[in-house]
């Protein structure tokens, strides 16, 4: 690798490292502040000289790919290997535009090697990079499936010639990619299909004889698990004859012998109930019980894979059953056995400690907020974001509490003025007392500023954000934050008033720009506080900027990008200046607030 | 009693006097004093006016008055005035007839005008009270638009109606193409169908003429107007059939068309009126169903004028059927030289409706041209690469209306473009082109053929898809640019190597600069509209390409502000690129430059 590689790397682990919040436990809580806040220029620096490196010495080298030594392209080829460790991925965006450069050089040069090769990897990249996309359920996120299995159906297709090519690596990438056609797709059949045709390759003798150093057994093992994963489809009673043989048979080929070993992991034994559940040998009651017992014999403070599946996904799980089955919430045990798992599972996600956290624990951190069960007798939906915000949010936190007084503050200037401003929004139009109505928006202002920023926390791209700038596709995954975010939002009860703001506080005020499209402004009783909480992220953004700087900038697009009600009340001269107190205040007591949330 | 004594006795009881009923007849005072002092009777046509201020009728003015009638004429002339009076009051009771059913047209339009006056209306008000509020405005006039939309068809089918009735309707004798017109009429009811979610089918059979000479315009007006009653007749989730079919018949080819739904249908009763003005089925305000009533009759009058038929077939409850049958003049158009064209090409098409499929198949098999069909994208994927390693490529590949397990059109067409620069890409869609246009276009797709596909339409559309920009190397199809003069900036001399050497392909004239500088200074002492493009790199020496776009951008001459300016740069950040367009670039073409990629812009740009 070259130096400014090795550089660029360093930097990359020291800004995940100083922004990991917890990683600062040891510090004194008198001077924890003042660290974090010297962490976050750090962070900044950093990200600056990340950003130098990649326009200095890696943008250059692409340019000239085609006349690059080997030596230069095979480092290039090992920084990329290095940002794409298959488990803490510091980088995919650069691992991606890496081997997309290298595709292309291959296929004009018509290097079939090197074409399957980088295809196989560039199919990696995309899959690591779709990650930020885990749990969002909107169809722009079917454009980055789709593209990658292509990538993988392109490389995989390689296999008529198996028998022509020379080189095993490139046999292997043919196998490998074939198989992980199954990881891109959300559609039941074509996974199997995928994952069938995989595993009789992967059985031929043929084939085998064709490459007989390639792990084909490790492929055959793998295979089976990629097919055991459609075991949760096996209840939805779509599978063909075939599908439902190839799916158990996989399941009890890797699970089975783990159920009968002494003393099996979670990780291996819960698969093989969860498939019994599905496929009807077990009730919904028996498989409650067999998480009660997994859940109960796992200590909180097991961070291992198996710690994590047993204390986060376990309950997470527990709670479908019960969302899907409601007569099982008759038995007020099981309500009370998920209101003590769900609160050791947020306890467990708070005090991990920074070396587990690795791409699985930010997997078991989406699950929770994507199939968060919110039932009476369990923690608010909003009470468990809250604290994953404050732990994981970051500096985003910071950010999120800031824009919340900002929104405060604007809404007690027009709540003044304009009494009826807000009775588009019914929980507010309900409260006939004034000072109580008042009471009320204040504490929905702040709320709001917490939560409209909330796709964030689940994609989890914040990490990438502080590394450098995004790439244009990581931009359009970023923009999906707002679809994601609502789409949790208005599922449970008690953050269902927050999902229109995190919809819409990017889409422009008279609808001309701005994202997403499906945010209708005026059909949304809440589109005032969506304006007021776009204003006020707008000038939260950057607690660099000047706050009168950006104020007259936003001036400039009343009316189109902003609200031309919340703008007129911004140009009085009183609030604009106590927004300013707000945005430059010591932000001490919101590190303190995180600090103790970190500390549990 | 005479009629003029008969008169002079109703004036008395009503109170009437002469000079009252002169002024309001017009008839003069003498002509009535006439009357009374020579016992003559008046004309017939001032019967009419005088019954109408007497307020009696003309039979009631005449009534047992034959006999004292006869005496004052002779026979013949009494015939004579009878025959009028009959024939006056025939008249009278078309007029009232008539006014009746203006009155009821009037009444229904009422209705129907003032249900969007009411929201133009409506809406002007609300728009005003919330004036600041720039959104809800936008929301308001988007509403009057709707609104006036609606009432601009309204009279324009009146205005219609009323042009055919007083003979003032031409029809045009221009050459059309058949699939353009099902196509555009597809297009226009395709979002009615949808909102209703009924199923549509377009059957075409074979369809011997592709090219006439005729209205095409009246003919959308006809089809849309009879597949739009079969929309709005039929409750939602319903079947529409729409089947056209073509018979030769000496120098006319008759176009038969068929629109069959399975709507509530029509009485016998309601049948044997379809045709009248003001007739629809239902009062809109019970219905819901708007429209003037005017369609059907307009319809009926235009197939007329084209001297074509045009029955309806209906029963309550179970559909109805609409026939249209006209003949027009075709045009023989042979598509054997186009189709030549092809034989050497290798066409994937990816379609996996089978009926569509099947249509494609046919006709590609019937002129020799070399294609595959896949149904999805991944087999698609794979024949391209069989088809690469095998050192026979494909020269273009279709997508097809559907496609199995796949992405959508752009996202398949986006990775084939990028994967295969080289290949043509061809779009055969019901959709309207110049609703996906951009989209289509960005995402690579370079021709579109529109739905129903014919021979003719087909053919053509592949021959000039595959033949547009050819110029000496297929593979990379380049544009032919003779007579362009592009700038290439470019400080590394491998890489304005390899440009100048792809770019040569285009038989544009290539000049080059090494930095930013250089290239400014360049475009200043050129003079103005030499220059056809920019490729502009971006991190140079002495001045980078950000800072020589904007200064080119700031210079005072006709076309520093429209040259177009392409930033060819491996920098890929959201932010870098957003940079080059705040500099003034119109785009971005990423590094290492692919041949391909580079074609496909110039095809774009110029």
């Amino acid at each position: 690798m070259e130096n400014w590689q090795k550089t660029y790397i360093e930097n990359t682990r020291s800004i995940s490292r100083l922004s990991n919040f917890f990683a600062s436990e040891g510090s004194a809580p008198e001077t924890w502040a003042a660290d974090r806040q010297k962490a976050r220029e750090q962070c900044v620096l950093l990200r600056k000289e990340n950003i130098s490196l990649l326009n200095r010495y890696l943008f250059p080298a692409l340019d000239e790919l085609h006349s690059l030594d080997s030596t230069s392209v095979d480092a290039l080829v090992a920084f990329a290997d290095e940002l794409l460790d298959w488990k803490t991925n510091l980088d995919p965006g650069v691992y991606v535009v890496i081997h997309d450069a290298l595709l292309s050089v291959a296929r004009v040069r018509k290097d079939t090697d090197a074409v399957i090769r980088e295809l196989y990897k560039l199919g990696m990249g995309y899959y690591y990079l779709r990650r930020y996309l885990n749990g969002i359920d909107v169809p722009e996120a079917a454009a980055f499936e789709f593209q990658n299995e292509m990538v993988f159906t392109e490389a995989g297709s390689y296999l008529h010639y198996f028998d022509q090519l020379e080189n095993e690596d490139t046999k292997g990438y043919i196998i490998r990619a074939m198989a992980n056609v199954a990881l891109c797709t959300r559609n039941t059949s074509r996974r199997i299909a995928a994952s069938a045709k995989t595993l009789q390759v992967a059985q031929d003798p043929h084939y085998r004889q064709q490459a007989p150093n390639l792990p084909w057994d490790a492929f055959v093992r793998k295979t089976h698990q990629q097919m055991s994963a459609n075991r949760e489809e096996l209840s939805s009673g779509t599978m063909t004859t075939a599908e439902l043989a190839a799916v158990l048979d996989s399941c009890y080929e890797i699970f089975k012998p783990e159920e009968q070993s002494e003393n099996p992991s979670v990780r291996w034994i819960w698969p093989f109930y969860e498939m019994e559940y599905n496929c009807g040998y077990v009730s919904a009651e028996v498989t409650l019980s067999r998480i009660e017992h997994l859940v109960s014999k796992t200590p909180p403070d097991q961070f291992d894979m198996s710690g994590l599946y047993a204390n986060v996904q376990l309950p997470v799980y527990y709670g479908r059953l019960l969302k899907e089955h409601p007569r099982l919430l008759e038995n007020t045990d099981s309500i009370r056995f998920l209101n003590e798992a769900y609160r050791k599972m947020i306890r467990v996600l708070l005090t991990c400690p920074p070396d587990a956290m690795d791409d699985y624990f930010f997997y078991v951190i989406r699950a929770v907020i994507t199939d968060y069960y919110e039932v009476e007798g369990v923690p608010s939906y909003k009470e468990i974001t809250r604290q994953l915000l404050a732990r994981f949010g970051g500096e985003d936190y910071i950010r999120f509490c800031r824009t919340g007084a900002v929104i405060r503050c604007i809404c007690a200037a027009i709540y003044q003025k304009e009494p009826d401003f807000f009775d588009d929004i019914p929980f507010l139009a309900a409260i006939g007392d004034p000072a109580e109505k008042e009471k009320a928006l204040m504490a929905y202002a702040q709320d709001c500023g917490l939560y409209f920023d909330f796709g964030l926390l689940k994609m989890n791209i914040s990490r990438t954000m502080l590394t450098r700038n995004l790439f244009e596709n990581e931009y359009r995954m970023y923009c999906l934050h707002t679809d994601s975010g609502h789409n949790d939002l208005i599922e449970r009860p008690s953050t269902a008033c927050f999902a229109d703001i995190a919809l819409g506080h990017h889409r422009w005020y008279d609808g001309s720009d701005g994202y997403p499209v499906r945010y209708v402004r005026n059909r949304s009783p809440y589109r005032q506080m969506t304006d007021i909480t776009a204003c006020a992220a707008y000038l939260a953004a950057d607690p660099g900027e000047d706050p009168a700087g950006t104020l007259s900038r936003m001036q400039k697009k009343s009316g189109k990008q902003f609200s031309p009600m919340v703008m007129a009340y911004l140009s009085d001269q009183q609030l604009a200046e106590e927004i300013q107190r707000i945005l430059k205040a010591d932000p001490s007591p919101y590190y303190e607030e995180i600090r103790q949330y970190v500390s549990g | 009693m005479t009629i003029s004594s008969r008169i002079f006795s109703l004036m008395q009881e009503k109170n009437i006097s002469q000079s009252e009923l002169s002024k309001r007849t017009g008839i003069s005072t003498r002509t009535i004093s006439d009357w009374k002092r020579k016992q003559t009777n008046p004309s017939a046509d001032k019967i009419l006016s005088i019954c109408e201020v007497l307020g009696v009728s003309p039979m009631h003015l005449l009534g047992g008055e034959e006999t004292s009638y006869a005496p004052t004429d002779s026979a013949q002339e009494s015939d004579l005035l009878r025959e009028e009076i009959r024939s006056l009051n025939l008249r009278l009771e078309e007029a009232k007839a008539s006014n009746m059913a203006k009155e009821t047209f009037l009444s229904n339009m009422s209705h129907d005008i003032r249900t969007p006056m009411n929201a133009i209306v409506g809406m002007t008000a609300l728009a005003k009270k919330h004036i600041d509020e720039k959104a809800r405005v936008a929301d308001a006039l988007e509403k009057i638009e709707t609104a006036s939309g609606h009432l601009l068809n309204l009279i324009n089918e009146v205005l219609d109606m009323s042009r055919i009735d007083s003979g003032r309707m031409q029809l045009a004798d221009e050459r059309f193409s058949l699939s353009d017109l099902l196509h555009d009429v597809m297009t226009i009811v395709q979002p009615q169908i949808d909102q209703k979610g009924h199923s549509f089918h377009l059957e075409t059979g074979e369809i011997p003429c592709e090219y006439f000479r005729g209205d095409a315009l009246r003919l959308r007006q006809i089809y849309v107007n009879i597949i739009n009653n079969a929309v709005k007749y039929t409750p939602d989730g319903g079947r529409i059939e729409v089947s056209v079919q073509e018979e030769k018949k000496e120098d006319l080819c008759h176009l038969f068309f068929r629109c069959t739904d399975n709507g509530i249908g029509m009485s016998e009763e309601f049948l044997q009126r379809i045709f009248e003005p003001f007739e629809r089925a239902g009062s809109s305000t019970v219905t819901k169903i708007e429209g003037t009533g005017l369609g059907m009759s307009i319809v009926r009058k235009i197939v007329e004028a084209m001297n074509g038929t045009v029955s309806v077939k209906s029963s309550p409850g179970a559909g109805t059927s609409v026939s249209i049958n006209i003949p027009l003049h075709f045009m023989e158009e042979s598509v054997q030289p186009a189709a030549a064209a092809l034989k050497d090409k290798r066409l994937l098409i990816i379609e996996s409706d089978e009926d569509m499929a099947h249509v494609l198949d046919g006709y590609l098999k019937e002129f020799q041209i070399p294609h595959t069909i896949v149904p999805s994208a991944s087999a698609a994927v794979s024949a391209l690469t069989d088809a690469e390693f095998r050192q026979t490529p494909y020269h273009a590949v279709v997508i097809g209306r559907k496609q199995e397990n796949s992405g959508s059109i752009y996202d398949i067409a986006a990775y084939l473009n990028k994967s295969r620069p080289q290949l043509c890409i061809i779009l055969v869609s019901d959709q309207n082109w110049s609703e996906i246009q951009y989209q289509a276009t960005r995402a690579g797709i370079r021709y579109f053929i529109p739905v129903p596909v014919f021979r003719k339409s087909l053919i053509g559309g592949l021959n000039a898809a595959l033949s547009e920009g050819e110029s000496g190397s297929s593979s990379f199809a380049a544009p032919d640019l003779t007579g362009k003069r592009i700038l290439l900036v470019e400080d590394n001399l491998i890489n304005q190597e390899i440009a100048k050497e792809i770019l040569s392909l285009t038989k544009a004239e290539i000049q080059t600069a090494e930095n930013g500088q250089i290239a400014l200074s360049m475009f200043e002492s050129s003079p103005e509209g030499y220059y056809s493009l920019i490729l502009m790199d971006v991190q140079m020496p002495v001045m980078n390409g950000y800072e020589a776009v904007r200064r080119i951008r700031a210079l005072s001459r006709a076309d520093a502000g429209t040259v177009p300016v392409y930033a060819m740069t491996a920098n890929t950040f959201a932010e870098d690129i957003a940079k080059s367009r705040e500099a003034g670039m119109n785009g971005h073409l990423a590094k290492p430059v692919d041949i391909n990629a580079l074609m496909q812009m110039l095809r774009q740009v110029l």
